[in-house]
């Protein structure tokens, strides 16, 4: 019988992609392979790179360098200023990959995931078979090359990844964490920069492993807290939790109108539309709201934002909707300005609890009702079931089964 | 007019007649304190439409008169004053009055009597009196379950029931229901109900906070106004108009856990678990679990908040019963809580969903009808 897996029982993957900023302007301009290419701006400019291919990285290239110092050791590299969005769209798409493999899942910037691969051997016959099966569909779907450090605990696991790069693979068995450590240099280890390297090599430490065997005390006393977790890291300690980021504060959709408007109906339809988005997003993540919070901009730019605590907190797109229209009509009373933007935001998100209520019968049905619309629209799109109030919308926005085209891209989200 | 009186009794009773001074209004006078000589006494009057407050102190009165003054401005001038005899007059062609005491000497400008809103006279209709002292625990066992939202009004008010010698007082705002029972000092004549204002009753506790006896209660023929009678001090309220829930109903029959536990411990563990529990929803959770002899029962209040943390407290509990869980809205559990005046509490309840009764050990003149809340486990 299995028995419950404790900490020092894990085993942890480090997904890195190589050179990610480079690789993604490669894929999409093949002349690009195999030369030496660096992203950050214009050779003499006065940026830093931000990525460099492995071919400029053989002339000694690396990121965080000024631009005048790369073009001076690689003069015949290709600069491009490069793209955050692309690289964005290609992250999520690298995420997605990861999601299919491990639900515990921990992303570390655009280009690297730690995965809680604990018993997966089951299903991919072993776990570096799992990592190949990675890399293949990394490789097949984004044209990305991955490297995977496996190990019992991140710290490890992110050392063996960036040993194996590019394109490699790379295992620490069980209890090889120290002797695998120990000839690297201590820059290797996650967390060593600059200073730490200075003061360490000022002690005469070198190597993780004289790192690892070098007394706690006195690394307190240099690094303070942080010289423990330098301990525990040269020693491939490390029992942090494989953990998502940490969840969303608040939850906000907003638009801005082709012409500015005093169209209360428009405004309404809008307001309730951008309310069901909200809703909608709030119920996916399991989450009420305790605030709530309408943005306007009228024509002359002043922005106003309006909010209101409620007194039970709700995910229901029905209070969401009233709340938003209360704070609408207070706030445009009085109000000759057209209204530019309008936007509608939740927050004190907290875990669903929800008041039982003694007297009426009408919350249990609403929530019934709205956990339906968002079955039918996960199943068969957006518009597939909508409010009266938004059918307005209609007339004015071109629509695709994943909501309306508004002018804000923020909302196709 | 002309009188004169103690500056100690004319500041007590602008403190009383204060908090009936309307705050926002669109009726300006409302916010001035009339005055007004009633044969050898001043008569204080402030209202708000909802409610009216008067006051009568002992005066010197050598001619009589009665003039309107912002509340506030007096209220803060004769508090500064020195504990001495103030003479008052009123200059009939400016609509001065004029306040003298020890060498201090203002004119504060007023507005006419004839202007002031009338005080409905609640002299006729269903009569009856109570001791101070028992109307005092009752309203404050029910007056914080009503509602403090105006969506629904009857909620707003707390549902009093005259029956015989008994007075039955009810408050619920949706979400929990209080219902306790007291005793007449003299019986009512005939059967009424009317739903008073939860702000009339809070606003009684607080002038019965002094040394009276009994209250005299009269609520008018067509149960609109109700009239509550102190030795010096009358309150004139507004009824609020509708029907009251059939509450009733919502009162649980039987129970599948019943646990027993002192209030005080109770009290400070929800306050503890509350602690945690306002980051989130307010969710406080209960864990009652069996005792096995000698070891008595145990309840378990815990809160978590993802973000700060979490708690949780143990008490002794006598249990009977399946062992339960159920979570509550902290808040609600200390406001039951820290109104009960017995030492022991018993809390019954039937599943996670249903709700959750509160009744004082040893009495059986209150219930307290809280609903959970639906959580996670």
């Amino acid at each position: 019988m299995r028995t419950l897996k404790n900490t020092t029982s894990r085993i942890i993957m480090h997904v890195d992609l190589d050179a990610f900023f480079v690789s993604v302007e490669q894929v999409l301009n093949p002349e690009l392979q195999g030369k030496a290419v660096v992203v950050g701006g214009r050779p003499g400019g006065r940026g830093v790179v931000a990525a460099a291919s492995y071919e400029a990285r053989a002339f000694g290239v690396h990121s965080a360098m000024p631009l005048k110092t790369a073009s001076r050791l690689c003069p015949q590299a290709i600069f491009i200023e490069g793209s955050f969005p692309r690289y964005r769209a290609a992250s999520q798409r690298f995420m997605a990959i990861l999601a299919d493999f491990s639900p515990f899942i921990e992303p570390l910037g655009l280009d690297e995931a730690y995965l809680d691969v604990t018993g997966f051997e089951s299903i991919y016959g072993s776990i570096p078979q799992m990592a190949i099966a990675i890399k293949q569909r990394v490789k097949g779907e984004l044209g990305l090359g991955a490297s995977v450090g496996i190990a019992s605990c991140q710290v490890v696991a992110k050392v063996a990844s960036d040993l194996s790069k590019p394109d490699g693979l790379v295992e620490v068995g069980r209890g090889e964490e120290r002797a695998f450590l120990a000839p690297l240099l201590v820059a290797k280890l996650p967390g060593i920069g600059k200073k730490t390297g200075r003061i360490l090599e000022s002690l005469g430490i070198h190597t993780i492993g004289e790192l690892a065997v070098t007394p706690l005390s006195l690394l307190k006393s240099h690094f303070g807290v942080s010289g423990e977790v330098l301990h525990r890291s040269a020693n491939g300690i490390d029992d942090r939790k494989v953990e998502p980021p940490a969840a969303a504060k608040s939850i906000s959709r907003e638009t801005t109108f082709a012409q500015d408007t005093k169209d209360r109906v428009l405004l309404r339809a809008t307001l309730r539309y951008l309310g069901e988005r909200v809703g909608a997003d709030l119920r996916g993540r399991g989450k009420q709201a305790g605030c709530l919070t309408l943005k306007l901009r009228y024509a002359d730019f002043t922005t106003i934002t309006r909010s209101y605590t409620l007194r039970q907190t709700t995910d229901s797109d029905q209070t969401i909707f009233q709340t938003g229209v209360e704070l609408l009509d207070r706030a445009l009373s009085g109000e000759k300005q057209p209204v530019r933007l309008i936007g509608i935001g939740v927050s004190s998100l907290v875990e669903p609890g929800r008041q039982l209520a003694l007297l009426e019968a009408s919350a249990p049905r609403l929530e019934q009702l709205n956990k339906a619309i968002d079955r039918i629209r996960n199943k068969y799109g957006f518009t597939a079931i909508q409010s009266g109030q938004t059918l307005r919308l209609k007339d004015l926005f071109p629509s695709d089964d994943d909501g309306y085209t508004i002018h804000t891209p923020s909302l196709s989200r | 007019m002309k009188l004169s009186c103690l500056q100690e009794n004319l500041n007590r009773g602008l403190g009383v007649i204060g908090r009936a001074v309307a705050a926002r209004t669109t009726l300006p006078i409302t916010n001035n304190v009339l005055l007004a000589t009633d044969q050898a006494r001043l008569k204080l009057v402030a209202t708000n439409l909802e409610m009216a407050i008067s006051y009568w102190l002992g005066a010197k009165v050598e001619e009589e008169g009665a003039i309107t003054v912002p509340a506030r401005l007096l209220t803060e001038f004769v508090n500064s004053l020195p504990n001495d005899k103030i003479d008052i007059s009123l200059s009939p062609q400016t609509k001065a009055l004029g306040l003298k005491c020890a060498r201090f000497e203002a004119r504060i400008s007023g507005i006419d009597a004839k202007d002031f809103p009338p005080i409905p006279a609640v002299d006729e209709g269903v009569t009856t009196r109570v001791a101070v002292e028992t109307l005092r625990q009752g309203i404050s066992q029910v007056v914080f379950a009503a509602a403090s939202e105006e969506s629904r009004p009857v909620l707003t008010g707390v549902d009093a029931q005259f029956d015989g010698d008994s007075l039955t007082l009810a408050a619920a705002d949706g979400f929990r229901l209080a219902v306790y029972k007291l005793s007449l000092a003299t019986p009512v004549n005939q059967k009424t109900e009317v739903i008073i204002p939860a702000k009339t009753l809070a606003e009684l506790n607080r002038l019965m906070a002094d040394e009276e006896e009994t209250v005299d209660i009269t609520i008018n023929p067509n149960k609109s106004q109700a009239l509550f009678r102190l030795k010096d001090t009358e309150l004139v309220s507004q009824l609020v108009q509708g029907t009251f829930p059939q509450y009733g109903q919502l009162i649980p029959q039987s129970y599948n856990t019943r646990v027993e536990v002192d209030v005080a411990e109770f009290l400070r563990a929800a306050r503890t678990a509350s602690i945690f529990a306002r980051d989130g929803s307010g969710i406080v959770r209960l864990e009652i679990t069996l005792g096995n002899e000698p070891t008595p029962g145990e309840l378990k209040i815990s809160a978590r908040s993802e973000e700060m943390g979490d708690d949780e407290g143990k008490i002794d509990a006598v249990v009977a019963g399946e062992e339960a869980k159920i979570a509550f809205n902290g808040k609600y559990l200390i406001d039951v809580l820290s109104a009960l005046r017995e030492p022991r509490v018993a809390l019954e309840t039937t599943n996670p969903s249903s709700p959750g009764v509160i009744r004082p050990v040893g009495v059986d003149n209150y219930i307290h009808v809280v609903m959970p809340m639906f959580v996670q486990w």
